[in-house]
């Protein structure tokens, strides 16, 4: 509880605008634990957006303050958020990492009176637990469904999909097999691994027997993804011409060091590539490339970071500071911008992005490997979206 | 069960003076809970988890410290509680905090008796394998029923009705503290009460002696398991709380990781001591709060250092330690 | 049949893997008598250490997992003359607290250290890539991991049915006064005791980092692995260590093979059924 006294980290300059309030966002993310490195791109995000857009807005100093949430544990989550929002009287809410812990803070933004924008959680149905939740990250539907459509534009017939047996794995393959069966494709078989599943040679086996022509992976970013793109390879796949699929979850960029050869020419489709070549997306990578530290550790939390610090400032352009929640998400559905990852909009109906979704395949490029991006889909919703 | 030691309540003056001791805890208790909620109105959800949380480490200690059964699976039964008063609200509409409690309370009792057979089962480290296979039989089957648990993504859409129709669960956690502090001194009261009964004694005793209990011809493993089946309510009631604030269930209700927390708050505190577990509790979560407040990229080097400390120079836990001076100066003193 | 062997080999290989991590462990809890929950932190040093060693410095992978035992076992000793040394003998659920501690602090120091990213080890051209063995392939670090492993348990059979030295282990465990009244020097036994244990753990985290990658989280998620292998075992014993991870191998890699939606269950309930049929493990001594 000393938290409330210790934790601010008050980012502002203290110059200009001394008379008027200074507008406080909370931040919630996995800052230690496994996940640390997601946490620190949500820093770095939004960091790159204070350096480049200065931290004064309508007028108005920001100030972050961050709270810590290393695992998915909905009790601390509705802890930290409560105590953010009475405690810090913070005006807007921010981050948030995994669906559970959204899911426990959205009950207790209509009472608050506070906007909530989510900048990774990726299950479809977050955005109804509350009118005032904004999403700037992706769904596992949205980046997985155009995979099915790729994998027909290359005439792959049967498939077999292989995924990690939790929520976002469980979406991640009904989004495909409901796209590839819409497209005439046939699967073949579906696997769910379990969460700690460590040797993934028997998973392979199973998929060479299948006699599938691909196979379509989603396992969440992190360690086990080594084994699998190892046993991938090991396994004769690679060579026997098994296409992998998945969603950008397996080679996001931090890892692909690690990967190291096995994953070149891995076909993934995702949201955001640290590699996307556009002048907005080079002045937002050079800007969070100084705020990591080391421009490897950068991922695809950042933009949604960089992303929700917009949304942020428009709503509070919109109230001109004042605390009204419901003003603020009207005045952000339907805005349109063009992001580090492209142009995007939000879709008034479930405040979520409506963003391209691009076809990247693993490359070296000067001695680096990168998620080259060289198919688009072009405004894409989120297909896993369901009015409540 | 003649022969035994016997139990302080048979003997009215001891009686007496026991009841004494349970009024003065009591106030102290009340006055703790009252202190906190001066002091740091804003934090009422962080005391509310932090009283959920130990009524799991309570529970834990009447299977660990008093009766000697080692388990890393104790969050079996506080998940059991959480997801039954979870389900109950968000599935069937049953939103009355009470009923909410109370089949919590059931549900821990049930798993508690349950898992208790297999894992008494084992001795030593056995025992705590079988535990920690438990806690991950249940965590799977929570993943795997997801229709009804929500699986990873947390059972959500439980809204609690106004206790007593007339307290809403607001945005303070006014509500939820108070309900938190009324549940943890009963809680309190039925422990102290349970510890001194020739059954806690019983179970003491098979902790230090399980071979001449059963010589004695005691039943030791149907004994356990009631045992058990008691510190299943109590960290039943403790995941019925936790989901009544939170509003959502997640997975690591049913996890590992807070099976083997719960062991470090109660050997941290003192085994053996009902006010071992609550300070061991309270200590580690406020520890761990404000290390992490202070640098989240080193708290957990810090917690690691802590404990290493504690076990070279308070091996008895804070309590213990704490029990130790307060007997050095009154030995002082005389 | 090609099914079958295939499942087979793929069931060896992983077990062995988890004997060569595991089987440290399993001598410090049976003969030691201390629940080392840092066991894994230790392999993970271990696996960091290889990992700078190939990947920055650019050294044989020999020479680095060398290297990384040798540097793990030297870490590991002042933490057992000022650590260790306080709890042998103390209850069990101080030594768990005690090396959680540990455990947590290493992690802490690991993400300091190295980052939170996912670090690999760097295999000479031999290891790389799949061998035919007949009627398939399969990767060579895995049979170079099995080797290891069966030398391994040649070695420590060797040290434990042919030299005197776990017998005075076991004195000194027993009764460390009267095993130092005979001329045993208990503490250097100890200590050399444990630098072996550390050691075995560094060269399992180094041989399996193939399947269980280095990350800093690393030292706990697969603590429960660990210990439910030595505890199926029976702790101390190695042939009992051997065949627990041959068969748990076996349950896990079919599991995943034939129905990997349930493949926890099947392991778990293994577990559960092989602890309450032989209490003290497959091949652990009655206490």
């Amino acid at each position: 509880m000393k938290k409330l006294v210790l934790a601010s980290l008050a980012l502002g300059l203290m110059s200009g605008a001394a008379l008027a309030e200074t507008i406080k966002i909370g931040v919630v993310g996995p800052f230690s634990g496994p996940a640390a490195l997601q946490g620190r791109n949500f820093q770095a995000g939004i960091d790159a957006w204070l350096a480049m857009n200065g931290s004064t807005v309508a007028g108005h100093d920001i100030e972050i303050v961050y709270r810590d949430l290393p695992a998915a544990d909905p009790a601390q989550s509705a802890a930290l958020t409560q105590d953010l929002v009475v405690g810090e009287g913070v005006h807007y809410l921010a981050g948030y990492y995994y669906t559970p812990d959204a899911m426990a803070a959205a009950p207790i933004l209509e009472e608050a009176n506070v906007p909530m924008v989510i900048f990774n959680a990726a299950t479809s149905a977050i955005v109804n637990a509350s009118p005032y939740v904004v999403r700037t990250s992706f769904t596992t539907w949205q980046t997985s469904t155009p995979m099915a459509t790729v994998a027909r534009e290359r005439g792959i017939d049967k498939v077999i999909t292989v995924v990690t047996d939790y929520g976002p794995g469980v979406d991640s393959e009904n989004a495909f097999v409901a796209g590839f069966t819409g497209a005439g494709g046939n699967i073949v078989e579906s696997i769910r691994m379990p969460m700690n599943t460590n040797d993934f040679s028997p998973i392979m086996q199973r998929v060479k027997d299948s006699g599938a022509e691909a196979v379509f992976a989603f396992l969440p970013a992190g360690p086990a993804t080594l084994g699998f793109m190892q046993a991938y390879v090991e396994n004769g796949l690679k060579d026997a011409g098994v296409t992998l699929l998945a969603p950008g979850d397996l080679t996001q960029e931090p890892d692909l060091a690690a990967l190291g050869d096995n994953a070149l020419g891995v076909l993934t489709t995702f949201h955001y590539a640290v590699s996307h070549d556009s002048p907005e997306n080079q002045a937002f990578v050079a800007a969070a490339s100084k705020a990591i530290g080391n421009p490897a550790d950068l991922s695809f939390p950042a933009v949604g970071a960089f992303d929700g610090m917009y949304v942020i400032s428009k709503m509070i352009e919109a109230t001109g500071g004042n605390q009204d929640a419901k003003a603020a998400v009207e005045a952000v559905k339907g805005l349109a911008w063009t992001s580090p990852r492209g142009p995007v909009s939000i879709n008034p109906e479930n405040r979520h992005l409506t963003q391209n979704i691009y076809l990247r395949e693993v490359a070296k490029v000067d001695g680096h490997y990168i998620n080259q991006e060289i198919q688009t889909f072009e405004n894409q919703g989120d297909p896993g979206w369901k009015a409540p | 069960m003649t022969g035994f030691p016997v139990s302080a309540a048979t003997t009215p003056n001891l009686w007496q003076r026991s009841a004494r001791a349970d009024a003065i805890a009591v106030l102290v208790v009340a006055a703790t809970a009252l202190v906190l909620f001066l002091l740091f109105p804003q934090s009422l959800a962080l005391l509310t988890r932090i009283v959920a949380i130990m009524l799991l480490v309570l529970s834990l200690d009447l299977v660990t410290g008093y009766s000697g059964v080692a388990t890393l699976g104790h969050a079996t039964v506080f998940g059991a509680g959480a997801y039954a008063a979870g389900i109950l609200a968000a599935r069937f509409g049953v939103a009355d905090p009470l009923l909410m409690l109370a089949i919590g309370a059931l549900a821990g009792a049930l798993a508690g008796g349950v898992s208790s057979l297999v894992i008494l089962r084992g001795h030593g480290l056995g025992q705590l394998v079988l535990s920690i296979a438990i806690v991950q039989l249940a965590h799977e089957m929570a993943n795997k029923f997801s229709s009804w648990t929500g699986g990873s993504d947390g059972l959500s859409g439980i809204m609690p009705s106004p206790l007593f129709g007339l307290f809403r669960f607001d945005l303070w956690g006014r509500t939820g503290y108070w309900l938190a502090v009324a549940l943890l001194i009963i809680v309190f009261l039925v422990l102290r009460a349970v510890v001194r009964s020739p059954f806690g004694m019983l179970c003491r005793g098979i902790k230090q002696d399980p071979v001449r209990v059963r010589a004695m011809g005691a039943p030791v493993y149907f004994t356990l398991v009631k045992m058990y089946a008691i510190a299943g309510a109590v960290a039943g009631l403790g995941g019925a709380l936790s989901a009544i604030s939170t509003k959502v269930v997640g997975l690591d209700s049913l996890s590992f990781s807070l099976s083997a927390e719960a062991l470090v708050m109660l050997v941290l505190g003192g085994t053996g001591k009902i006010f071992g577990a609550m300070l061991g509790t309270i200590v580690f979560v406020w520890f761990e709060d404000i290390v992490s407040a202070i640098n989240p990229f080193h708290w957990l080097t810090i917690v690691g250092v802590l404990l290493v400390v504690v076990v070279l120079f308070a091996p008895k836990g804070l309590v213990g330690a704490i029990e130790s001076v307060v007997s050095r100066m009154r030995g002082r003193k005389t | 049949m090609q099914t079958i062997l295939s499942i087979g080999a793929d069931a060896l290989a992983y077990g062995m893997v988890l004997f060569v991590i595991s089987i440290g462990l399993s001598l410090t809890m049976g003969l030691m008598k201390v629940v080392n929950l840092a066991h894994g932190a230790f392999a993970m040093i271990g696996g960091y250490i290889a990992s700078y060693l190939t990947q920055q410095m650019g050294l044989h992978f020999g020479f680095a997992m060398l290297a990384a035992v040798l540097g793990t076992v030297l870490i590991a000793i002042p933490l057992e003359r000022l650590l260790y040394r306080r709890i042998y003998g103390a209850p069990e659920l101080t030594q768990v607290l005690m090396t959680i501690g540990i455990t947590f602090a290493i992690i802490g120091i690991a993400n300091f250290l190295m980052g939170p990213t996912l670090k690999t080890i760097a295999l000479p051209p031999e290891l790389q890539g799949p061998v035919d063995i007949g009627f398939r392939t399969i990767a060579a670090h895995k049979l170079f991991a099995a080797a290891v492993g069966i030398v391994v348990a040649g070695a420590l059979w060797f040290l434990i049915e042919r030299t005197p030295f776990v017998v005075r282990l076991r004195a000194s465990v027993d009764d460390a006064a009267m095993a130092g009244a005979l001329g045993v020097r208990t503490r250097m036994v100890y200590a050399v005791s444990f630098a072996v244990a550390i050691g075995l753990a560094a060269l399992g985290g180094v041989v399996g980092a193939q399947l269980l990658p280095i990350e800093p989280y690393y030292a706990l998620r697969y603590m429960v692995t660990f210990l439910v292998v030595v505890s199926v075992g029976g702790a101390g014993s190695i042939p009992g260590a051997l065949i627990a991870c041959l068969l748990l191998g076996a349950v896990e890699t079919t599991g995943r093979y034939l129905m990997p939606e349930f493949g926890e269950f099947f392991f778990y309930l293994a577990v559960i059924a092989i602890v309450c049929i032989f209490p003290n493990g497959l091949l652990g001594r009655a206490k």
